[in-house]
């Protein structure tokens, strides 16, 4: 498509100004010459710029696509790594916040508001309690160990109440 | 290729130009009649240059594509008239 552009331009011109300039004006076959050759001259200036049209108009149609695929990666790779941020902030989130985790969860697996609250309480408040009583009963030992020992009862208050202070007691 | 496209329309409407010269050539007649041709496109570029603004709203172009037009068409004329009375 090209050649041929190429060709119908140089073609044009050569017939334009080849005839007008070797042949003589005077002479009725050279005049008539001469005005078929600019004739043919401005058809194959119009076929060439025809052509060259089409081909700029599929340019800009190939330009248009590629365009509008390149939009499209695009737009998928910043979907994919705006869902991946997404994901990876819940699970930080998850990790760094395991109680909150823990209600929402509790707050969606019971349907009704007045029955979940007073559960959702109860189990949260469970590590607790098992802690404080924990925490009580090792004291109820360690109080026991100490009467076994032969401690007096205001020694022991004193060291249960203040157990960083314990090994000073003792010396 | 948009260069090409423009360059071969030029081309041609200045060999379109040569080859009304050459009509003119042929007869005195035919010589008035391209003078008076000339002359209309003379008179209506005039015009076109006067009334740019309001052409241009008319053919919804820019004034700037409207003298670009214009001026292109008067450098096509030249250049034909010129090629044919210069060989």
């Amino acid at each position: 498509m090209h050649l041929k552009l190429f060709v119908l331009s140089a073609s044009s011109v050569a017939l334009w100004i080849a005839p007008l300039a070797a042949l003589d004006k005077t002479l009725d076959i050279h005049k008539a010459l001469q005005g078929l050759s600019l004739t043919a001259a401005i058809a194959c200036a119009v076929t060439a710029g025809n052509i060259a049209r089409e081909q700029a108009e599929q340019d800009e149609i190939e330009a248009m696509k590629a365009k509008a695929v390149k939009a499209d990666v695009i737009d998928e790779i910043s979907t994919s790594v705006y869902v991946s941020q997404q994901q990876r902030q819940q699970e930080a989130e998850q990790i760094l916040n395991p109680r909150e985790h823990l209600e929402r969860a509790l707050a969606l697996t019971y349907e009704g508001e007045e029955e979940s609250e007073p559960m959702v309480q109860n189990q949260l408040a469970e590590p607790e309690q098992n802690a404080s009583e924990n925490a009580e009963s090792e004291r109820a030992k360690r109080v026991l160990q100490l009467k076994e020992r032969g401690w007096a009862k205001a020694k022991i208050i004193r060291n249960c109440s203040t157990p960083l202070t314990r090994g000073r007691d003792r010396h | 290729m948009r260069a090409m496209y423009l360059a071969n329309y030029f081309l041609s409407r200045c060999i379109a130009f040569s080859l009304l010269e050459w009509v003119a050539s042929l007869h005195p007649i035919a010589f008035r009649a391209v003078l008076c041709l000339l002359a209309a496109i003379a008179i209506a570029r005039g015009l076109s240059w006067l009334l740019d603004f309001s052409l241009s709203k008319l053919l919804k172009i820019s004034v700037a594509d409207l003298q670009a037009l214009l001026i292109g068409g008067f450098a096509m004329l030249l250049i034909g008239l010129g090629v044919f009375l210069c060989t």
